[in-house]
């Protein structure tokens, strides 16, 4: 008898989370893998992507189970999944969230969208689409993004007990914090009923999204000897934007002294600066605006200001995109 | 072994029926079993640094502390050649000694451990496998373990989880037993196994382990008995060095059957069994891969596919590497057609890596032995093994084992040539010499103070300056690094050529293939920064001199580093600072070791929370007071020493701008600049610049400078009526949460007591020039 309802070729049902660093991915991983270890006796494994990724760069969860004599010997990373997870929405610009998803797999988004837009920005042809608000419910209950998606997890990956995640959570705020118990299990409630599901029919011998394992850009014959970078300052082609948890400075020109303190402040470069003439006709930097393609969203600036130049604001989908003022470098003539 | 469920069930209450020791069944990663073997054996000494990805055995241990699960002590070193020299140094005390370490950490202490090993003094190390530098790679591979070959420590391996729990429980045994008398090493993937959780049993009572390991064995030499004085390490020679070789030879040899014996004993108590070498269905194979740790696991899946369509794949990989099972490997062996021995890690030239030799080696000495043998170095750096390229690997024995012979006997497996047309190509103009001049920012030396008279522009005019790092870096969301050092480099007028030693600055801004250096830049591990950027300010002037570099004006040479590199490259620092290069060493202080998890650095202050410095019932953060690197530094009389924080601009560009001057004509300039790192310091992001803010006005961080000798306080909040209480600053993170709260006044006392002494001083130096 199984609980398991289906498995890959090699007896496994994948579970992969797709976040950026300091949404608590990796948690919410080891608590879904103790649920189906601990809790179900089946066998498991769990891990994160590793590397020397920051708060705010994408990171990854892999969760593997299998029937409790199977025994799991693979360490590699989940290719296939029949679940995905999405913890932060934006990241789908800069990462292919549901590569390798399985054609009767589910994929979970925090979005407050609605199912069609979110599925034109996966590229999502067939499979289940499902959709939670996790960070309004972790903003109106103030706990974490990651109990909310959690509970939406746990209806999805229906045979784990939700109830042994109650106690979980119980048991990890009560000694220390007993004013955050009621809260959190409100949180992974309100994932686990709030979470709505549409599905999108699999055409007859769908094979699931392809996965292919990425190349270097540069191989044996093109990497320069030594591991050099010999076009130093690349890193402005990066788009940073979906470090942004939610929120970005906004600029108001007409309160602006100009002072630099912001650009001071701010660890990412984002500010454009412009020469131009004061009152009284002398040389003098203005400042443009803010090149939101490497805002974190860390605000430093908004508290830096002195004059209420650069205030807090909600992002809304297209604001930085309408409202970026790129930064005027001097690119290579060749 | 990995796990069979039932048969381990089965076994779990035959034990216990049969009145065995108990265990308990977790789901953990091989960092926390390396662990909880350690806080059950309950080891006397850990002399410990930091390095990824075996910090976490250090900071499970810590959380252990705080619970009082163990007695371990736990020194922080302030190197891995520190740290080996501690556990030398408590192992020739006598007692019991542990450690764990990675890569570069394990080259580094890597002239410790024959002198260790030599002298007989065992102890256990747990080595978690990564790649070595350079370039630097954090992810796993075996290039490590392979320097470890020759410096007499057994090596056993742990290929899961489970496995680093047993065999830590075995491997001290080993290394006491009477015929070994060694160090020891358990070896197991970083990553793969370091960091992936797995079901895993382990003893309920910690007394079951301790039986087991039983107890210090006497009758031993050690510094610690002063009834029986001995010398340890003499200097010897050569008539006597090869005896006493041949004996640690013949120690190292019977670890091998010592090992046995007590892998038998385990078995009788654990249910698992571990043989000197783990052979997956090899009794009738035909074609066979050998490879060491996870990677055999995957290739085991492998093997049954290809049982099931008839061809008879085994796999072998050793649990012991040294003394190397020559027998097992034979007999294993012996009637194989082909064996690929496939190996994360190359001794470069020698036409296949250490152990393909070991095996050939071992068949050649069976007479008329045919077994085909190939060799791929595979996986380095970290990359995955898939079960498809276990099939390609035995695809390769099949094809060698059918011709008889192999068409390539070595090569690399993994790598791709890249596409032609895809080359790296300039993305920015360069940027260099007037580019980054401004002409409002001026340094004139006044004869009659001695000192420098300096004027900056407001930061606004400053904005036209181009930025020497390029937006893209990936630090966290208000990582106080690059504000401090931007502006810091706003005051230097001219080319920069900067080294960054390793630590997050670095890490953040070079992911290859990218880079956020506009101008040269250098990198190298962050014990030696100082040095090394020494060499490159020598060779330019040099190369000057003999008008081989034309330039019309000098560069201004800057090493960067964080406080964790003042730590271990304290020494090349202070050399550095003696021999009075002309160039700056500019440290950004994040008070830990953040870019490995927010360890502790001698920079934390007391009480401060970090991941080696917990806060629980038994201990309260960190134990002891935060170094004075500013004050270090000044005593090496180097032309000029400064601190500063961006929270005071103009402070911070009239001293870069002196730095600058100084570097270029007079010699070594140090200074430090205090930065906020939200995600260890538990602060919001957009608090960064108060926080350090508040540091200067509590005099934790006093704002001066010393010039020539003679200090000069640039901001005192005394005089400004901004002076506040340590405990505003404290209250500013959650890494110091704690203090506020009752119960630990007597800490909050001696931190206050501290800085408010070392400010009266600071403040006494200020006033009379000869302090």
């Amino acid at each position: 008898m199984s609980v398991l309802p289906i498995k890959n070729e090699h007896g496994f049902y994948e579970i992969r989370l797709e976040s950026i660093g300091g949404l608590g991915a990796n948690l919410a991983g080891k608590m879904l893998a103790e649920a189906g270890v601990l809790g179900l006796g089946l066998n498991g494994l769990n891990f994160s992507s590793y590397g020397s990724e920051k708060k705010g760069s994408p990171v990854k969860a892999f969760i593997r189970f299998g029937e409790p004599d199977l025994q799991i010997r693979d360490a590699s990373p989940v290719e296939r999944p029949h679940v995905v997870g999405v913890f932060h929405e934006a990241l789908y610009k800069t990462v292919d969230v549901v590569s390798g998803l399985n054609p009767d797999g589910v994929v979970l988004v925090n979005s407050t969208r609605d199912f069609d837009e979110v599925r034109q920005d996966l590229n999502l042809e067939y499979g289940t689409l499902a959709i939670v608000d996790a960070l309004g419910i972790a903003v109106e209950e103030k706990t974490k993004v990651n109990t909310a998606m959690l509970g939406a997890l746990f209806r999805i990956v229906d045979f784990l007990d939700p109830e042994a995640m109650r106690n979980v959570i119980r048991k990890t705020f009560e000694k220390k914090y007993p004013h955050l118990v009621e809260s959190n299990i409100r949180t992974f409630d309100r994932g686990y009923n709030e979470v709505q599901f549409k599905k999108y029919e699999v055409p007859e011998g769908a094979k699931g999204k392809d996965f292919e394992r990425p190349l270097p850009i540069y191989g044996y014959e093109t990497q320069p000897i030594g591991g050099t970078v010999i076009n130093p300052g690349n890193s402005i082609l990066k788009d940073l934007s979906g470090s942004r948890q939610g929120f970005l400075p906004e600029y108001h020109a007409d309160k602006c002294i100009h002072c630099a303190s912001c650009d001071t402040a701010c660890p990412d470069m984002c500010f454009v600066w412009e020469q131009g003439t004061d009152k009284k006709g002398r040389p003098q930097m203005f400042l443009s605006g803010i090149d939101y393609q490497y805002c974190k969203g860390c605000l430093k600036c908004v508290t830096a200001c002195p004059v209420e130049a650069l205030t807090t604001k909600r992002e809304e989908i297209g604001f930085a995109e309408e409202h970026r003022v790129p930064q005027k470098f001097i690119l290579a003539s060749k | 072994m990995a796990i069979d469920y039932n048969k381990e069930k089965a076994q779990l209450d035959q034990l216990a029926s049969d009145g065995k020791p108990a265990q308990e069944l977790t789901f953990e990663s091989g960092n926390e079993m390396a662990a909880m073997a350690a806080a059950q054996i309950n080891y006397h000494i850990m002399g410990y640094f930091p390095i990824t990805p075996s910090t976490e055995v250090a900071q499970y241990l810590d959380q252990m502390k705080t619970r009082g699960e163990h007695d371990i002590v736990l020194i922080p070193a302030d190197g891995e050649h520190g740290s080996a020299g501690i556990c030398y140094g408590a192992a020739a005390g006598g007692g019991r000694v542990f450690n764990a370490t990675s890569a570069n950490g394990f080259l580094y202490m890597i002239e410790q451990l024959p002198v260790q090993s030599g002298t007989r003094m065992p102890m256990v190390m747990n080595l978690v496998t990564r790649a070595v530098s350079g370039p630097l790679d954090i992810r796993g591979d075996h290039s490590d373990l392979y320097y470890g070959l020759n410096i007499g420590w057994p090596i056993i391996c742990a290929r899961d989880p489970q496995a680093v729990y047993d065999m830590n429980v075995m491997a001290l045994r080993l290394a006491e037993h009477k015929d070994v008398r060694l160090p020891v090493i358990v070896a197991y993937d970083g990553f793969f196994t370091s960091h992936q959780k797995r079901r895993v049993n382990y003893f309920s009572d910690r007394k079951t382990v301790q039986d087991f390991v039983g107890e210090l064995p006497t009758g031993y030499v050690n510094a610690l008995d002063p009834q029986n004085p001995v010398s340890i390490g003499p200097h010897m020679n050569d008539p006597d060095l090869i005896n006493n070789h041949y004996q640690l030879s013949n120690a190292m040899y019977n670890a091998h059957d010592v090992f046995a014996e007590i892998s038998a004993e385990y078995e009788k108590i654990s249910g698992r069994k571990y043989e000197i070498l783990d052979s997956y269905r090899m009794e009738d194979a035909e074609v066979a891969v050998f490879l060491l740790n996870s990677a055999a696991e995957t290739a085991k899946d492998a093997a049954d596919k290809l049982r099931e369509k008839g061809i008879k794949a085994g796999v072998v990989s050793p649990n012991m590497i040294r003394p190397f099972p020559t027998k097992e490997i034979q007999e294993a062996l012996k009637n194989v057609k082909a064996v690929l021995v496939g190996e994360r890690a190359d001794s470069y030239g020698g036409h296949g890596a250490n152990l393909t030799h070991e095996v050939k080696a071992a068949l050649q000495e069976i007479k008329g032995n045919e077994t085909v043998v190939l060799s791929r170095v595979f996986g380095l750096g970290g990359r995955e093994f898939f079960i498809d390229d276990a099939d390609k690997f035995f695809d390769l024995a099949i094809e060698a084992a059918e011709l008889g012979y192999a068409k390539q006997p070595f090569d690399y497996y993994g790598q791709n040539p890249g596409e032609a047309d895809v080359t790296p190509k300039r993305v920015l103009e360069p940027l260099y010499g007037d580019a980054f001049k401004t002409g409002l920012i001026e340094v004139k030396p006044n004869e009659q103070t001695g000192k420098l008279d300096v004027k900056v522009p407001p930061l606004r005019q400053l904005t036209a300056k181009p930025k020497r790092i390029a937006p893209g870096h990936g630090a966290c969301p208000g990582c106080g690094i690059f504000p401090g050092l931007e502006l810091f480099f706003k005051g230097i007028e001219g080319d920069l050529v900067v080294l960054f030693q390793t630590g997050c600055g670095y890490v953040v801004s070079t992911g290859y293939p990218y880079s956020s250096h506009k101008q040269n830049f250098i990198h190298n591990l962050f014990q030696n920064g100082s040095a090394t950027l020494s060499g490159t300010v020598e060779m330019f002037h040099e190369m000057k001199r003999r008008g081989e570099i034309q330039v019309s004006d000098d560069f201004t040479f800057v090493m960067v580093t964080g406080d964790g590199g003042m730590d271990i490259g304290m020494g090349p620092a202070i050399g550095t600072a003696l021999r009075n290069h002309k160039m700056i060493i500019l440290e950004y202080d994040n008070e830990g070791y953040m870019n490995t998890g927010s360890q502790l650095s001698y920079s934390t202050p007391m009480g401060h929370m970090t991941s080696t410095s917990g806060v629980g019932k038994h201990q309260s953060g960190k134990r002891f007071h935060h170094k004075d690197t500013a004050q270090l530094m000044a005593a090496t009389n180097i032309p000029y020493v400064f601190t500063g924080v961006e929270a005071f601009p103009q402070d911070l560009l009239k001293k870069a701008a002196k730095a600058q001057w100084y570097a270029q004509n007079v010699g070594l300039v140090y200074g430090k600049i205090l930065i906020a790192c939200p995600l260890n310091w538990k602060s919001k992001d957009e608090l960064g610049g108060s926080i350090v803010e508040t540091a200067v006005n509590s005099c934790f961080f006093p704002l001066y400078e010393v010039e020539n000798g003679i200090t000069n306080i640039t901001y005192n909040p005394e005089a400004r009526n901004k002076k506040v209480d340590v405990v505003e600053w404290l209250k500013s993170m959650g890494k110091t949460s704690h203090l506020t709260k009752p119960g630990n006044e007597a800490i909050v006392q001696d931190f206050r007591d501290e800085v408010n002494r070392r400010w009266e001083r600071l403040k006494a130096k200020h006033e009379n020039e000869y302090l």
